[in-house]
């Protein structure tokens, strides 16, 4: 009976031991791939109307023409935050129901299909707002309300509304002062929530609202200086109210003549504006920029153009807390394809274990499922129930 | 030896029944009864669980599937082939049916190992005749009668027709302690292995497991024997804990190579076990942890975790200590525990351990409060399905009426746990006052 097991076990103890050898031979520890700067991943434009009641229609069809605008230049409404007090369209007052102009010529209907508002009516406050820029929201906010940006993204942030020195009045009732908004932008710094942001604020005295910004990669422009109005550009006789604001009519003359592969770049259209035609001076500033207005393209923040490589990991699904850091290879030609190695998991396994030897299985965990798992996993996986099933009834039967 | 003639007709006839019931035109319903389908042990979560898997995400994303990745592929597919006017599970039931019927096998193959060791037991004491002979004809029987127990128990068939994966779950652990039992150390490491992955609890097993793969099976207590006719031995402990890390490890290369690029090992840990450990699902179940964390102070919740798991944990040593020359029993006693305590308990936990307790029939013959146990049984089976009926869906009741069933459930459980295993020491007493008479 003994030399019968010990015969019938001898292949099992030949394989474990192969095993053990091979385990303690590979307990290195795979090389950390080392974090590349950021790339430009996504764009995302935040777009905020901060007034309500009809007298203010010229403000909410400046959002909704610039939302128009970004749309219609590739970002998708998934990456579109759009706060508007939205009581225009369906107002008892308007002459043009459900319609909402942006020119006398009644030509281009804002309000047509495909408008996704966010935050409307009184969801419009200056704690929303702060809670949109710097992601702390309450764990019931569905995710078409929060902004997923990441480090890699590129930020449009538009308002519009009643302003003054170092503030801009939310629907009648609060304030958001410059100092508020500094902080805000800090702390979307310091959790990486950005990679630049662009600011435009379209409303009196608007360049006093940028003057507390000290967050580096962050270019903003103001539609009038401090001490300046800004002022509308022309009253419809039909709708009966003024229907858009100078700075906004030039903003968007200038994107109507691009597209989405259009190179025009961030100076040409902060050297558009002409302070004779605006009644007042559109002040811009860099300073916490690095890279010179000139070479960066308009769509880099009012569009989405993005360059796309083709991989063959899976999706990680809803588990990547962060994102994740890319390694490339250098694309030079289109069929070029990159090996994209995901790091969360691999971070997370890290930042938990310390411990060596759980340190060393993980590794050797991951090698092995490296090797194996690029053939299908699922029929892996039926092969190995399986053998292991056969193994126990073997094992019984031989005893 | 009468009996054997007539134990394949009636295991037979259960699998029919079985079969009949699963072919059955109406749709039982059985896998919306909180009795029977646990947050760990729902089929309806298990297809969840696969069609995100098919999706290229987590299985456990969104907190419906808290099972082993490795019964996605099994399972799977069986549920998502249907047909036309049949319930949705009909081909797992089919599957079921058989691991049923392979508990059942083994657990009648586990009775006959503890019988031929009972009869070595009883020669080498040599006791007066006139007992051997009663107990003998006992316990021939007693595989047999545990088995057909097993198979024809109402809370087994209803365990086996409700779509729900715990027969998988008794057929591993009835196979652990089939292979300690009979001395095959890969096997039993391969049940021991699977349980545990498969729910949390059985891990507790490892204490009659190794006690039985040294010692061997039940025997009296080792100070009535002359001479140490049993030493402890070192070496099927060691088999068996190579075995068991290897396929510990095979299972957890499964597991990652199943989960890779969605979470991998460490989401698996905290969405099986962490979720078993930490009780998120606070929906009623025959248990009495819902009720309790579901009115705790957020302050204390870890606390009382730690306790009521603890609870398990504290009456392992001396059990053991108390058990040890009766390991398959003490297997027995640890399991009645953790069905009564574990945080997701069903009725196909206690199908399990009322088909071990059969395995000791002739021992605990002279059992107390057999009558009431009984009787406590079908009561709680009939009544909480009522009171859960008069709380939901009339609203005529509240949860208080569907927790006292519950209640009286694990009052049940307790007296049987300490009925069963003071007849046991009993039982011990006497052999000792015959064998030194």
């Amino acid at each position: 009976m003994a030399s019968e097991k010990s015969w019938s076990r001898n292949p099992m103890g030949l394989q474990l031991h192969r095993i053990l050898s091979v385990f303690f031979s590979l307990s290195i520890v795979l090389p950390l791939s080392s974090p590349s700067p950021t790339m430009h991943n996504n764009n995302w434009a935040v777009l905020v109307c901060t007034s309500r009641f009809w007298f203010n229609y010229r403000h909410m069809a400046n959002t909704l023409s610039l939302y128009r605008t970004v749309k219609r230049l590739g970002i998708p409404d998934e990456r579109i935050i759009l706060m508007l007090a939205d009581d225009m369209a369906c107002n008892a007052r308007n002459n043009y129901p459900a319609q909402v102009f942006n020119n006398e010529n009644h030509q281009l209907n804002l309000y047509g299909d495909n408008v996704e508002v966010d935050y409307r009516g009184y969801q419009v406050t200056v704690e929303n707002f702060l809670r949109v820029l710097t992601g702390r929201h309450e764990a019931s906010v569905p995710r078409s309300k929060r902004l997923l940006s990441d480090e890699g993204s590129h930020i449009l942030l538009y308002m519009t509304g009643h302003g003054g020195n170092e503030f801009l009045k939310f629907q009648d009732t609060e304030e958001l002062q410059s100092h508020d908004l500094a902080d805000a932008v800090k702390q979307m710094k310091e959790k990486n929530r950005f990679k630049e942001l662009l600011i435009m604020v379209d409303t009196c005295q608007a360049a006093t609202l940028f003057s507390q910004l000290q967050s580096p990669g962050v270019v903003a422009i103001g539609s009038s200086m401090k001490g300046e109005n800004s002022y509308s550009h022309h009253l419809d006789p039909d709708v009966g109210v003024s229907v858009v604001d100078r700075f906004t009519f030039y903003t968007l003359a200038f994107f109507e003549r691009l597209d989405m592969y259009s190179n025009a770049s961030l100076n040409s259209l902060f050297t558009s504006y002409d302070p004779t035609l605006l009644m007042s001076t559109a002040y811009y500033r860099m300073d916490l920029y690095e890279r010179p207005l000139n070479t960066v393209p308009v769509t880099n923040f009012f569009g989405s153009v993005m360059k796309t490589i083709p991989t063959d990991s899976a999706y990680p699904g809803f588990l990547v807390a962060r994102a994740s850091e890319y390694t490339t290879t250098s694309a030079e030609t289109e069929t070029a394809r990159a090996v994209l190695e995901d790091e969360a998991d691999h971070s997370k396994t890290h930042t938990q274990s310390e411990k060596g030897l759980q340190h060393i299985l993980d590794e050797w965990l991951k090698l092995l499922e490296g090797k194996f798992g690029e053939k299908d996993p699922d029929m892996l996986v039926a092969y190995g129930l399986g053998s292991m099933v056969l193994l126990a009834i073997s094992t019984w039967l031989s005893s | 030896m009468p009996e054997l003639r007539r134990y394949w007709p009636i295991a037979a006839a259960a699998v029919l029944f079985r079969l009949a019931l699963v072919l059955f035109p109406g749709d039982l319903n059985l896998g919306s009864r909180p009795e029977v389908a646990t947050p760990l042990s729902s089929l309806r979560r298990l297809a969840e669980g696969y069609w995100l898997k098919q999706s290229s995400l987590s299985p456990y994303a969104g907190s419906m599937y808290h099972g082993s990745p490795l019964l996605l592929p099994i399972l799977g597919p069986l549920i998502a082939n249907r047909i036309e006017g049949r319930p949705m599970y009909f081909y797992c039931s089919f599957l079921f049916v058989i691991v049923d019927f392979i508990s059942a096998i083994l657990i009648r193959a586990t009775g006959q190992k503890l019988f031929i060791s009972n009869q070595q037991n009883n020669k080498s004491l040599k006791l007066p005749g006139k007992i051997n002979l009663v107990s003998n004809l006992a316990k021939e029987n007693a595989g047999d009668v545990a088995s057909l127990i097993y198979l024809w128990n109402p809370l087994t068939i209803v365990t086996c027709l409700g779509s729900c994966t715990t027969p998988i779950d008794n057929l591993m652990v009835i196979l652990t302690i089939y292979g300690a039992c009979s001395g095959v150390a890969p096997l039993a490491a391969f049940g021991y292995v699977m349980a545990t992955h498969l729910s949390l609890y059985p891990a507790i097993l490892i204490i009659p497991v190794i006690l039985l793969l040294g010692h061997g099976p039940d025997a009296p207590p080792s100070k009535l024997f002359k001479r140490t006719i049993r030493p402890f031995s070192w070496k099927p402990i060691i088999y068996f804990v190579v075995w068991a890390l290897i396929w510990t490890f095979h299972v957890l290369l499964l597991c990652s190579i199943s989960l890779k690029g969605v979470g991998g090992l460490h989401e698996m840990f905290r969405k099986t076990y962490g979720f078993t450990l930490k009780v998120e699902d606070l929906s009623p179940n025959i248990g009495v942890l819902w009720y309790f964390f579901a009115e705790v102070f957020e302050f204390f919740r870890d606390f009382f975790l730690i306790v009521f798991h603890v609870n398990i944990l504290f009456m392992l040593l001396p059990l053991a200590i108390r058990l040890k020359h009766r390991p398959c029993f003490l297997a027995f006693v640890y399991v009645a525990i953790v069905a009564m305590l574990k945080s997701y308990p069903s009725v196909g936990d206690s199908a399990l351990y009322l088909g071990l307790l059969g395995l000791f029939a002739s021992e605990l013959a002279d059992m107390q409060f057999s009558f009431f146990l009984f009787f406590g049984y079908i009561g709680v089976t009939l009544l909480s399905p009522v009171m859960h009926n008069l709380w939901i869906w009339r609203g005529t009741g509240n949860s208080n009426f569907y927790f006292a069933t519950g209640l009286a459930y694990a009052c049940l459980q307790t007296v049987l746990v300490v009925e069963s295993v003071s007849s046991m020491l009993k039982h011990d007493r006497m052999l000792k006052r015959l064998v030194s008479a």
